[in-house]
């Protein structure tokens, strides 16, 4: 057997490493990321105090620490008991928008969306936010520059501090909107709405106007047909923030619907030997190896896997791209892996439009934060991180402190989906053996769809982000190495 | 000032133990101490409008616990990542084409070396720990110039 490594992940939060199993043929087999254990944190949050977990879990990971905060503080009303106040909720509602604004800009502009906007074939290191300016101009860089600012902005006025909240309480949030922070925050939105709509111009332009890149969208390499799973509201519309967990089949048809304190009864993790990531899949349908198809309980999350979970979007703009979305896509649900970063835009449309609704309400400045707690138990919070459904729970003991803690982060749901991307991938540019140039660009554009993260905080200085494949003959012999700075 | 690390994540949250250190000890109205839990962008944003930076990180190394003063021009790639891999050297360079003129004009870093963390814990390693004096002198004599 031969083996292909890639390691690490260029422009990935944390390490991970691709290893491509080939066959006797020299031909892929089988293609899996491998990602770096971070040790200890269900032992590290043991006798902790519950209070304290919405700061000490948003810590875990410096791309989405606001995604681990809300996720613990929802965990919180549940294990307390208590239902925040309706201006609680709207508050964290409108931080979380600011929160998936801020986010999705950057994955679209500075890490997947140059792959199709500089080009596939562009030289990787032209594929960034430089290769982007270069292509759309100096102006739509500080436009991007400009609204990924007031993302953050808005978390951190919201939250009480940059890039980590501090605000999240069970029964509710620790500060008030004032009104001059109301308008500065509409202000913000309102040029947020009309960024995302020059944003999905541009996606039109660039992509959707050139049918080379429509065809890989379509193509069979960066297709999977997997369950879809996402929260969303009453009426089956995407929700960042709370709602129901629902998953849809490879039809289109609501397949489940289950609330967050149920995950246990319809989500399992398989474990392989080679990973510490465990898969997760849908119960009732079971694990069937790395494979797609409905007697498969492989699902997606991410910007795809909600739109193809919900029914629609819950704003006028956002809900009229949905629509065109599917109807440019040859209809529900799209299964092909690079129409997540279409998908992207359309969310960071809804979180625009979404957001000037919230902080238009009236209730929104209400000192009615906060609702007082029960006795502490057992709590799950569920939110949808930009990067797919994180999942919290949380056992407290009669004290307030915490007996058990477990996470389900975003990427692992889209764990086992990933690896079949890349071995998809890697299949069309792997044959008999021969590794052809575009190994490297192909198999990043698959993973990079979804815009996975692999924890946690490596932020040291200087420690190149290197992109390494490792070939290995069919005795684990090294047969070529490819590396890139 | 800017402290820069992961306070959970053991040694890579030397910086933050350091500026923890210097408050208080600085009676210069005029020196602002932060703490940035991540890099790139978010620490950018942290540094515009003062006419110098002084950044203390962590930096992976062969030996433990060495206090090391850069400047930006030291590094090929500063990979202090968030977003999501754009270092900070990446966001200065970004900040500059957009023409941000907020930028100090001095950005100094002080790198303590440390070897891989992956472990949840608080508290610093030995050698590294013993490193946090000498830092805190080399910022001290940092802000004096």
């Amino acid at each position: 057997m031969k083996t292909v490594v890639i390691d690490p992940i260029t422009r990935l939060e944390g390490h991970g490493k691709i290893s491509i199993f080939l066959d006797d043929q020299g031909n892929v087999e089988n293609a899996y990321l491998q990602i770096p254990e971070l040790r200890g944190f269900e032992r590290f949050c043991q006798g902790r105090r519950a209070e304290d977990m919405p700061q000490i879990t948003s810590r875990i990971c410096g791309v989405c620490p606001v995604a681990h905060h809300m996720a613990s503080t929802k965990a919180l009303d549940d294990a307390f008991n208590v239902e925040p106040s309706s201006a609680a909720k709207k508050i964290r509602e409108l931080m979380y928008c600011g929160y998936i604004i801020y986010d999705h800009i950057l994955h679209f502009y500075f890490l997947g969306g140059p792959d199709f906007v500089v080009g596939p074939e562009a030289p990787p290191e032209k594929r960034n936010i430089f290769g982007v300016i270069e292509k759309a101009g100096v102006e739509v860089g500080k436009e991007v520059i400009k609204h990924r600012a007031y993302g953050q902005k808005i978390t951190a006025m919201i939250g009480g501090k940059a890039t980590h909240p501090v605000c999240g309480l069970p029964g509710g949030v620790s500060k008030p909107i004032s009104e001059e922070e109301r308008r500065e925050i509409e202000r913000m939105v309102e040029s947020c709405v009309d960024f995302a709509k020059f944003s999905l111009k541009l996606f039109d332009e660039i992509v959707l106007n050139n049918k080379g890149y429509v065809d890989m969208i379509l193509s069979d390499p960066f297709t999977l047909k997997t369950y879809n799973m996402g929260l969303v509201d009453e009426k089956n519309r995407v929700n960042f923030y709370d709602g129901m967990i629902r998953v849809t089949d490879q039809n289109g048809e609501e397949f489940l619907k289950f609330s967050g304190r149920e995950y246990g009864e319809h989500v399992a993790e398989h474990v392989e030997e080679w990973s510490y990531v465990k898969f997760p899949y849908l119960k009732k349908v079971g694990w069937k190896g790395f494979t797609d198809g409905k007697s498969s309980g492989i699902y997606r999350v991410g910007p795809l896997g909600r739109l193809n979970a919900a029914e629609g979007m819950a704003t006028p703009l956002a809900n009229k791209e949905y629509k065109r979305f599917y109807e440019t896509l040859g209809g529900k649900p799209v299964n092909s892996t690079l129409a997540f970063h279409w998908a992207r835009l359309i969310e960071l449309l809804y979180a625009s439009e979404r957001a000037l609704e919230l902080v238009k309400d009236p209730e929104i400045t209400s000192s009615k934060i906060r609702n007082p707690v029960g006795e502490p138990g057992e709590g799950v919070g569920v939110v949808e991180a930009a990067r797919g459904t994180l999942i919290h729970h949380y056992k407290l003991d009669k004290d307030g402190l915490v007996e058990k803690a477990n996470l389900i982060v975003a990427t692992t749901n889209n764990a086992g989906a990933i690896n079949m991307s890349i071995r998809d991938a890697a299949k069309g540019v792997i044959k008999k053996g021969v590794v052809s140039d575009g190994l490297l660009n192909k198999v990043e554009m698959a993973f990079r769809a979804y815009d996975p993260c692999f924890a946690c905080a490596s932020h040291t200085l200087p420690g190149g982000l290197a992109l390494k494949v490792d070939v290995y003959d069919s005795n684990r012999n090294l047969l070529k190495s490819v590396e890139r700075l | 000032m800017v402290g820069v690390g992961n306070p959970i994540l053991g040694d890579d949250g030397v910086g933050i133990h350091v500026v923890r250190r210097l408050r208080g000890r600085v009676k210069n109205r005029g020196v602002f101490f932060e703490e940035a839990l991540t890099g790139g962008m978010n620490l950018v944003d942290l540094i515009l409008g003062y006419d110098k930076a002084v950044v203390v990180d962590a930096v992976v190394g062969e030996e433990k616990g060495l206090v090391k003063r850069f400047t930006l021009s030291d590094f090929e790639t500063v990979h202090s990542s968030n977003p999501h891999g754009m270092s900070f050297l990446e966001a200065v360079d970004l900040a500059k084409k957009m023409g941000e003129n907020r930028l100090p004009s001095e950005i100094v870093v002080v790198g303590i070396t440390i070897s891989e963390a992956s472990s949840f814990k608080e508290e610093l390693s030995r050698e590294v720990a013993e490193a946090v004096p000498g830092a805190v002198e080399m910022v001290l004599s940092e802000l004096r110039k």
